[in-house]
């Protein structure tokens, strides 16, 4: 099977003194591709920044403009932890664009799988605000123009971090489907198993929390048990991960303890939510240690490409494996409530 | 005008929110409205490369003391998460404050636009009234 990658690959100028979001991700990624010795297999996409009217079916326009020029004045820490360049505009809308190009380049073909090399990361930026060390939502741009083709998009995030941007932005959209696994008490410090999206999308966010030092077999279990069940109702035509590897166990941004065989079999998951051939990408979001990111780009590729791949042995044993049954019934309860909060508003 | 009986105000380390801080104690005082202090640790936090949270609660201590208010009157509280949302999320219940309290600026550099400025975003999203003190 074809790989179609997008590397922004001149993404040097976005940086910051000790910032672990850092050049060299980019990199260290790709060096998961390389590891695969795919040789024809391996297919670049052509590069593209998102157009204004791309980003706009998922921020505001005034954030744009403010982001934009905030930039071009040289930029700087926009807050505690995410900061800006004068170079960052133009990197931000490579890196959002990124999808966009493997997205197309998997239509041409009707096979392959895509993999988003690209940075900053995307999956915290709000509709109107840039947060935790992302600028403009990669992954929300790809799927809103999905869903501007008609498509139904499930996106799953196995961040360690809960995607809120994400969240927030397709909160009240039918056509796409959220779910995330992270590490939780974390920032952002949303996504709780009660969060189930807006009157008009109830139930197509899907949040399965962690505690911290939970291992491979309950990220596993989240997957076949809370997230699989709600895509298989919601019928996704494409499928788009929120791939950060900050959750392995070598990653210091936080606590869950995945080993890179992990993202294989989570991998392996995700790609039988897809409905046909060339319509699964993965989008590189967090993931700081290298060598950690490198081995496991490798393995969740190497599972869906099925490229043989062999590295560390899967993680199991953590806690966290009893707490799915507490967040399924916590989101039943969820959808519940709401349900009859919608009927009685829509009696009154 | 309502009687105020609680004031939340934003704290992240920087001199501005120090400044803010003081003035939502004073306004305490007077008042006599509780007072929670509203710390977000962000991401960077974790690794000790940003602020450090155990430095928060002793800062905090400390500022109290000066301004004479009794530990009895005022908590802080720490959340996961960005400053913005942390302190709109006072504005609810249990906190439920009547007044946000915001330095001008924090971490971020550009006064005066909404890219890096709490205050503004605060303004922007509050359901309810937002004291914006400028540094000193
Ligand atoms: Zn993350």
């Amino acid at each position: 099977m074809v790989l179609i990658v997008n590397e922004v690959f001149d993404d040097a100028e976005h940086e910051s003194p000790e910032h672990p979001e850092r050049p060299g991700r980019v990199q260290a990624a790709m060096a998961g591709v390389a590891d695969l010795h795919l040789g024809e297999d391996l297919v670049v996409a052509p590069r593209h920044s998102a157009t204004r009217a791309e980003l706009l079916r998922v921020h505001a326009g005034g954030y744009l403009d403010e982001l934009g020029a905030y930039c071009y004045g040289g930029g700087g820490d926009i807050d505690q932890d995410t900061y800006a360049t004068y170079d960052s505009w133009s990197i931000a809308t490579l890196s959002a664009g990124a999808g966009l190009s493997v997205v197309a380049e998997l239509q041409r073909r009707g096979e392959g799988v895509g993999f988003v090399a690209a940075r900053p990361p995307g999956h915290h930026a709000l509709k109107d605000r840039a947060m935790g060390f992302c600028l403009l939502n990669n992954v929300a741009v790809t799927a809103a123009a999905l869903v501007n083709q008609g498509e139904r998009v499930a996106i799953i995030d196995w961040d360690v971090h809960h995607g809120n941007g994400t969240q927030q932005i397709f909160w009240d959209e039918p056509n796409v489907l959220y779910a995330s696994m992270h590490q939780w008490p974390l920032f952002p410090g949303s996504g709780a198993a009660s969060e189930v999206g807006g009157r008009s999308a109830l139930g197509a966010t899907i949040n399965v929390p962690l505690p911290e030092g939970a291992t491979g077999d309950a990220t596993r279990r989240a997957l076949d048990e809370v997230i699989a069940p709600a895509v298989d109702a919601f019928g996704p035509t494409w499928v788009l991960v929120s791939a950060g590897f900050d959750a392995h166990r070598l990653d210091p941004m936080a606590d869950l303890c995945l080993s890179d065989a992990d993202y294989g079999d989570l991998a392996a998951r995700v790609s039988r939510f897809v409905d046909g051939p060339g319509r699964l990408a993965f989008f590189l979001e967090g993931g700081y240690e290298f060598g950690a990111l490198r081995a496991s780009v490798a393995s969740t590729l190497s599972a869906v490409l099925d490229a043989g791949f062999s590295g560390e042995p899967r993680s199991n044993g953590g806690p966290g494996y009893e707490q799915i049954n507490r967040v399924k019934t916590q989101r039943l309860a969820a959808i519940e409530s709401w349900t009859r909060e919608y009927e009685k508003e829509g009696q009154s | 005008m309502n009687q105020v009986t609680s004031i939340a105000v934003g704290f992240d380390g920087s001199v501005e929110s120090e400044t803010a801080l003081r003035w939502a104690a004073g306004m305490a005082h007077e008042s006599g409205a509780s007072l929670t202090v509203v710390h977000a640790s962000g991401i960077l936090e974790r690794l000790g490369s940003a602020f450090d949270p155990d430095v928060v609660p002793e800062a905090v201590e400390s500022i109290m003391a000066q301004e004479g208010i009794d530990p009895s009157r005022y908590h802080w509280v720490i959340e996961e998460g960005d400053a913005c949302s942390a302190l709109l999320a006072c504005a609810s219940p249990p906190v439920n404050a009547q007044v946000l309290v915001v330095g001008s600026r924090g971490h971020g550099k550009r006064p005066g636009t909404m890219i890096g400025s709490v205050s503004l975003e605060v303004v922007q999203h509050a359901k309810v009234p937002v004291v914006v003190v400028p540094g000193s």
